[in-house]
């Protein structure tokens, strides 16, 4: 026996061959091999032809006979098609004999009883209306912050719980999450620091050259990366990159139980998974930052270098305008970055569905959660500056 | 149908991963029709040869032969064929986690047949009815149980009713009502429709109800150390691993 195949057996003379007796007789004929291939397009034509003569006449009582003599081999799918044809008889209150099958496909056959059930009547799903979906999203929307408020109470406990019991932490995962998130990241950083450095200046010098002002782009340039750029490009890359390793990481085992059999073993999964990642993203945010706020200063004063302004004065402008409190200023902004990024990381880790595609999801939302709590914090942190020059 | 034909041919065949070869030079055969059993204690290298079988990993030595064409070295579109031909069931169930069990059943017949969607949804129906699984046929795979997995994952390993099965431990983790329907579900598509059988099972009971031939794999031996019918072997086989095996004998006691 070899496997039919699935293209030859189109071309042979079809496998099932309706013939009409007459009005109320009918006969379909099976043969040679029955399978899945042979039957495409051969199932539709006969069960237009079927339909037809049910619809004509529909007093007298219609009589199909279902051949199967001349078959060869058959398959599941052949059953499928007797099945369907059956059905449709039943509907129209015909009659179906099968004659002429090899007794041995009979329990088969008979796994199928009674067949209606295989015709599952369709459900029509009921469209919410709009105060529903609208109420069901402000749901959503408070069950989010319900869990955030949650978590973030959590993870301040268990901080500081690890902070009396700093033996307890788990330093081995801290140590990997920090090298992961943080030396691992220092390409990326130096790359995007380096070009924010140079298109910073050079934006700002195309500006400042029509007011002859070309000597104040490096204090400009330096205080607005120390201030600002330098935490924040850190922070989104932190955010694309590790937060979304921690949610996908945490995610995967969340799907795999592993974070229930932490539970089960009465293990806080806060303090054995999720302090050592913020605790790392704490110490990684802020030396990153420095490393970026260096490379774009450097590559800001190579730019002007450009436009005639030597290093010398650039640094000496430098020093006159940014400050060591504007630098601390940034620095304190990027760990808070370095805890939001990588707790909500942790926090759409856990809070993974299941699935495969759960994970992607969270690593989804992480990173997206992180970019808007980047911004929130931003905010709040320059509404502080102004009120108090910090 | 000549009954001799072989279903799939083993030649030579060496199973293991770079330099750690865990069975070396296996030669058998599986007839068509027939319900092959491949057992051994854990870590033997039975679901390594199952792997193997079906073409998913490269073999370190030897052929593999699906109704008599090569799998070890098809390429292309000749791969695809031999590729229909069966059916895999994977021990986790392996379901696309996105789709429901209707859909996860009519995937493959998308690709590879022409039928129209209402009868490709029938012929799911149907299969999800052999394996007990047609009340749950909108569900996604999370929603239901992992013996009710690896159900809806033969019904899905059955979609284009492939004459060849494989199925990696099948009946692990059923209940014992469930596991015996599984058995008869398994006899009726094995004696009525001539699907061929390759099953890798720890199950005596089910090993005995349905196996027409069983080989025994050893993880020292890394080899076959016993071939033939399951009672047979249960009562007569010299071998004292043969015996603890197949009589369920705990190993302090056979000592």
């Amino acid at each position: 026996m070899s496997i039919s195949d699935p293209n030859s057996s189109n071309l042979i003379s079809p496998v099932a061959v309706w013939s009409q007796v007459d009005a109320s007789h009918a006969q379909v004929s099976l043969s040679g091999a029955v399978n899945v291939y042979s039957l495409a397009g051969v199932w539709s034509d006969v069960r237009k032809q079927q339909n037809q003569w049910l619809e004509q006449g529909s007093t007298q009582a219609h009589s199909l006979i279902f051949d199967a003599s001349k078959v060869s081999s058959l398959d599941g799918s052949a059953f499928a098609f007797l099945i369907d044809m059956q059905e449709a008889q039943n509907k129209a209150g015909g009659q179906f004999d099968i004659q002429g099958l090899d007794p041995k496909y009979q329990p088969l056959l008979r796994e199928f009883d009674p067949i209606n059930k295989l015709f599952p009547v369709p459900t029509v799903k009921q469209k919410r209306s709009f105060v529903v979906s609208t109420g069901m999203a402000a749901q959503n929307l408070m069950d989010d912050a319900r869990g955030l408020v949650t978590f973030t109470g959590h993870l301040s406990a268990d901080l500081v719980w690890s902070i009396r019991n700093i033996r307890q932490v788990r330093w081995g995962d801290f140590v990997n999450a920090a090298v992961e998130a943080g030396i691992a990241a220092l390409p990326i950083v130096g790359l995007v620091a380096f070009l924010i450095g140079v298109i910073l200046s050079f934006q700002a010098a195309i500006g400042m050259e029509q007011f002859g002002a070309v000597s104040f782009v490096g204090p400009l340039a330096a205080l607005g990366i120390v201030r600002e750029m330098g935490p924040l490009i850190t922070a989104i890359l932190l955010a694309g990159r590790s937060s979304a390793a921690f949610a996908a990481e945490i995610g995967t085992m969340t799907v795999n139980s592993e974070v229930d059999a932490l539970v089960t073993g009465g293990l806080s999964p806060i303090r054995f998974l999720v302090v050592p990642r913020v605790l790392a993203g704490i110490l990684v945010a802020p030396i990153l930052t420095l490393f970026a706020d260096a490379v774009s200063i450097f590559s800001s004063m190579l730019t002007m270098q450009i436009y005639g302004i030597p290093f010398i004065n650039f640094y000496n402008g430098m020093l006159a305008a940014v400050g060591i409190e504007d630098v601390l200023s940034g620095l304190v902004k990027a760990t808070l970055f370095g805890v939001v990024v990588s707790a909500m990381g942790c926090l759409r880790g856990m809070q993974t569905g299941t699935g495969a595609a759960a994970v992607g999801i969270s690593a989804t939302r992480a990173v997206v959660s992180s970019i808007v709590m980047i911004v929130l914090v931003d905010g709040i942190f320059a509404y502080i500056s102004y009120r108090t020059g910090f | 149908m000549d009954a001799l034909d072989k279903a799939i041919d083993v030649q030579n065949l060496t199973v293991g991963y770079g330099s750690n070869v865990l069975l070396q030079n296996l030669n058998f055969s599986v007839n068509n029709g027939e319900i092959f059993v491949i057992l051994g204690g854990s870590g033997c290298g039975k679901s390594s040869l199952l792997k193997n079988l079906f073409g998913l990993y490269q073999p370190l030595a030897g052929d593999v032969l699906i109704e008599g064409q090569n799998i070890t070295t098809a390429q292309g579109t000749e791969r695809q064929k031999i590729m229909t031909s069966f059916g895999v069931m994977y021990q986790q169930g392996a379901l696309f986690g996105s789709m429901n069990l209707l859909d996860n059943v009519t995937l493959f017949m998308e690709e590879y047949t022409q039928l129209t969607r209402d009868q490709m949804n029938l012929l799911a129906r149907c299969k999800l009815e052999l394996v007990g699984l047609l009340p749950y046929e909108t569900y996604m795979p999370s929603e239901i149980s992992g013996g009710m997995q690896k159900r809806a994952a033969i019904a899905r390993a059955m979609a284009l009713d492939p004459k060849i099965l494989f199925l990696d431990e099948p009946s692990a983790g059923l209940d014992p009502i469930t596991s015996a329907d599984l058995d008869s579900t398994i006899l009726d598509l094995s004696k009525n429709l001539g699907f061929t059988f390759v099953i890798v099972s720890h199950e005596l009971a089910s090993i005995y109800s349905i196996a027409d031939k069983v080989i025994m794999l050893d993880k020292d031996a890394k080899g076959i150390i016993a071939e033939g019918d399951p009672k047979v072997l249960r009562d007569s086989s010299k071998d004292p691993r043969v015996h603890q095996f197949f009589n369920r004998i705990m190993s302090k006691d056979a000592a």
